[in-house]
C-alpha cells in the first residue's frame, strides 16, 4: 500500500526527466516490437511464398531422381525407368499432415501427337494448381483426377499443334492411344511448357502399366513450414518406407534457411543495437536522477531505510518505466511495422501478439540494467548528505 | 531513573582534525540534555554517533544497551529506525510526499504503516488541517512540526535534535519549543543541540563542547 504510494509519488515527482527515459524506452520498443513482427511476419510469409515455388519433397525408387541427372524434379521432368508400385500413394496418405498442400504421384510416356514427340505426364490433375501455385492456365482446371477425357497442354504444345481449350488431341504411345479434349493451357515458364498433362491412369493406359498395381515414377509433395520442419518431416517419411528415397528439394529448403537466417541475423544485430543505446539513454538519465536523489536517500536512511528497500522503491520505477515504455512501443511498433512492410516489402504485416510481452520483458531489462548508477547510492552516508556537504 | 545513554572517551577524527577528543558523559531516561558549544565544536558529529549516522574512530556510544560503535551497517539501520528520532535543523522532509506520507515514511521503515496513527501525530502537532499539504506549501515552522510528528511517530527511545529551531522564527520557535516541553513532560529522552542559550535552560542539564572536549557539564 504505502509502497505504490511511495512508488506513484517518485514517478510523478521525476515526470520531467522520466518522461526522456519514456521516450528513449518507448522509442527502442517501438522499433524492436516492429522489428520482431517483421522478422516472424516475413518468415511465415516467406515460407509461404517459398511453397509457391513448387513441390518440396520427393518420393522416389532409390536414385532415380538423379539418373535423370535433375535433383530439382520440377513436374514434367522425364525420369529414369524405375517404377514404384502406386500402393506407396495409400501409405504416404495414411501420415499425410495438416502442412502437406498438395500431393500427386508422376508418371512420364515420350508419347507421340500427330508423329511428333510429345512428353505426357500422367498425375493428379486436381493437385498440380496446389503443386505448383505460380502456373497460370488459360481455360479450366481438371478437378477430379477420374477425368480420363480431358488434359492440361502446357503452352508450346498448344503452338505447336495449334491447340486452344476445347480442342482434341490425340495421343499414341506403342499402338495404344488416348484421344483428350484440353480443358485448359498452361503457361509454367518452364519445361512444362512443352508437356501433356493427363489423369495418372491415362498415363498408365498408354504406357500399359495400370491396373491394381499401377506403376508411377515418383511422387511430389508441397509441404508448410520451415526448411527444418520439413526436413523433419521427410525423415519421417522415410523411416516408414525404408524401400523408397524421400529427400526435401535442397535449392528451395536451403535458399529459403540461408535467406532465413540472414534475415534473423540482421534483425537480432539491430536488436541488440538498439537494446544497448536505449540503456545508454535511460543510464544516462538515472545518472542525473540518482544525483538529485541523494537527499531523499540520506533522509530515508537517517529514518532506518535499509538499501535494499529503498533500491527497491527505485527499482520498481525504473520497472514501471520500463514495462510502460514497453507496452506503448509495442503498439507504436505494430503500426510501425504494418507502415514498414508496405513501404519496404509491399506487403501487409499481421501484428504477433508474443512480441508483446518478449518486448516488455527486454525493456523492463533494459531498464533495470540503465538504472546501474542508482547502486552508486548505496554509499552515500547520511550524516554527510544531511548536513548539506 | 536508568541510563540510557552513557558515552565513554569517545573519539571521532576526519582525517587529521579530531571532532571528538575523548569525550564522557551519560544521559538518564527521561532527561532534556542541550549540547552546546561553539559550531566545530563537535556538537554535531556526537549526535550523528549516538543517531547511528556515523561511527566513532574509538570509544563507547551505548544507547539503550547498544553500543552504537559495536554494529554494523545492517544493524545500525535498525537502530535508526527503532531506537532515535531525528529532527533536523534543515526539516529534511521529502518534498514530494505530503506531511501524512512524510510521516507514513518513517512507519515504512520502522515496520507498517498505520495512516490513522500517523493523523493523531500530525494533530498533536497542530497540523490537523495542513496534513494532505506538501512541504512547499507549509512554513517553516509547520515542516518542523511535521518533522517532530516523523521523530515521535515510531516511539523511540531517545529524540535527537540537531539545532531545531535554527531555521525558525521567533513564534515557530515557540511552538516548537513547546512540543519539545511538552514531549520531555511526557518522559522522552532528548538530546537537543542548539547555540541558543536560552534554548539551553529549558533543559533539564547542558553539556558545552569545546574542540571536540567536554568543556562544561551543568
Amino acid at each position: 500500500m504505502m509502497f505504490g504510494r511511495l512508488l506513484w509519488k517518485m514517478l510523478r515527482s521525476n515526470r520531467g526527466r522520466l518522461a526522456v527515459a519514456l521516450v528513449a524506452v518507448t522509442s527502442g520498443a517501438a522499433v524492436i516490437s516492429a522489428l520482431l513482427n517483421l522478422q516472424f511476419d516475413i518468415e511465415r510469409k516467406l515460407t509461404r511464398e517459398f511453397r509457391t515455388l513448387g513441390a518440396n519433397l520427393v518420393i522416389s525408387r532409390g536414385n532415380a531422381l538423379q539418373a535423370n541427372g535433375d535433383s530439382s524434379a520440377t513436374p514434367g521432368a522425364f525420369g529414369s525407368p524405375t517404377l514404384m508400385d502406386q500402393s506407396v500413394l495409400g501409405q504416404i496418405e495414411r501420415m499425410r499432415t495438416p502442412d502437406v498442400v498438395a500431393e500427386a504421384p508422376f508418371l512420364y510416356v515420350v508419347a507421340r501427337a500427330a508423329d511428333t514427340p510429345v512428353v505426357v505426364a500422367g498425375t493428379w490433375l486436381d493437385q498440380i494448381s496446389k503443386l505448383d501455385p505460380t502456373w497460370k492456365l488459360g481455360g479450366e482446371w481438371i478437378t477430379s483426377r477420374e477425368d480420363e477425357a480431358q488434359c492440361l497442354v502446357g503452352r508450346s504444345v498448344a503452338q505447336q499443334f495449334n491447340l486452344a481449350p476445347g480442342g482434341q488431341i490425340e495421343l499414341g504411345y506403342l499402338g495404344r492411344t488416348a484421344k483428350l479434349r484440353v480443358a485448359g493451357v498452361i503457361d509454367a515458364g518452364g519445361t512444362e511448357d512443352n508437356q501433356v498433362f493427363v489423369n495418372l491412369p491415362v498415363a498408365q493406359s498408354l504406357a500399359n502399366l495400370r491396373g491394381p498395381e499401377g506403376q508411377i515414377q515418383f511422387v511430389q509433395l508441397s509441404v508448410n513450414g520451415t526448411a527444418t520442419s520439413i526436413s523433419n518431416y521427410a525423415e519421417k517419411l522415410a523411416s516408414s518406407l525404408p524401400a523408397y528415397d524421400v529427400r526435401p528439394i535442397r535449392q528451395v529448403t536451403e535458399a529459403e534457411g540461408n535467406l532465413l537466417a540472414h534475415t534473423r541475423l540482421l534483425i537480432l544485430s539491430m536488436v541488440l543495437l538498439i537494446l544497448l543505446l536505449t540503456a545508454l539513454c535511460v543510464l544516462a538519465t538515472m545518472a542525473a536522477l540518482a544525483m538529485e536523489r541523494r537527499a531523499d536517500v540520506g533522509l530515508m536512511k537517517a529514518l532506518g531505510g535499509s538499501m535494499s528497500r529503498i533500491l527497491e522503491l527505485f527499482l520498481a520505477e525504473v520497472s514501471v518505466l520500463g514495462a510502460a515504455g514497453g507496452l506503448i512501443g509495442c503498439v507504436v511498433g505494430v503500426a510501425l511495422a504494418e507502415w514498414m512492410g508496405r513501404r519496404v516489402f509491399g506487403t501487409s504485416i499481421t501484428p504477433r501478439w508474443d512480441v508483446f510481452p518478449l518486448t516488455i520483458a527486454m525493456m523492463v531489462g533494459v531498464a533495470l540494467a540503465g538504472a546501474l548508477p542508482l547502486r552508486f547510492l548505496g554509499k552515500i552516508r547520511p550524516a554527510v548528505i544531511l548536513r548539506g556537504k | 531513573m536508568a541510563t540510557l545513554v552513557q558515552i565513554e572517551n569517545l573519539r571521532k577524527e576526519f582525517g587529521n582534525v579530531r571532532a571528538l577528543d575523548g569525550v564522557t558523559f551519560s544521559v538518564e531516561s527521561g532527561e532534556w540534555i542541550a549540547i552546546m558549544g561553539p559550531s566545530g565544536s563537535g556538537k554535531t558529529t556526537l549526535i550523528n554517533i549516538l543517531g547511528g549516522l556515523d561511527t566513532p574512530t574509538s570509544g563507547q556510544a551505548v544507547v539503550d544497551g547498544t553500543d552504537v560503535a559495536r554494529l554494523d551497517e545492517a544493524g545500525l539501520t535498525r537502530f535508526r529506525a527503532e531506537k532515535i528520532g531525528f529532527v533536523f535543523q534543515q526539516f529534511h522532509l521529502v518534498q514530494y510526499l505530503t506531511a501524512l506520507e512524510n510521516v507514513m515514511l518513517a512507519q515504512y521503515f520502522h515496520s507498517t504503516t498505520d495512516e490513522g496513527e500517523a493523523r493523531v501525530a500530525l494533530e498533536r502537532v497542530g497540523l490537523a488541517d495542513r496534513i494532505d499539504h506538501l512541504p512547499s506549501e507549509l512554513s517553516g515552522g509547520e515542516q518542523q512540526r511535521v518533522a517532530v510528528a516523523r521523530a515521535l511517530i515510531n516511539q523511540p527511545k531517545l529524540i535527537l535534535a540537531d539545532e531545531p529551531t535554527g531555521n525558525l522564527d521567533e513564534a515557530n520557535e515557540q511552538i516548537v519549543l513547546r512540543l519539545f516541553r511538552e514531549l520531555h513532560t511526557e518522559g522522552h529522552t532528548i538530546l537537543m543541540v542548539t547555540h541558543a542559550h536560552s534554548i539551553g535552560e529549558l533543559a533539564d542539564r547542558r553539556i558545552d563542547l569545546a574542540h571536540g572536549r567536554l568543556a562544561h557539564k551543568v
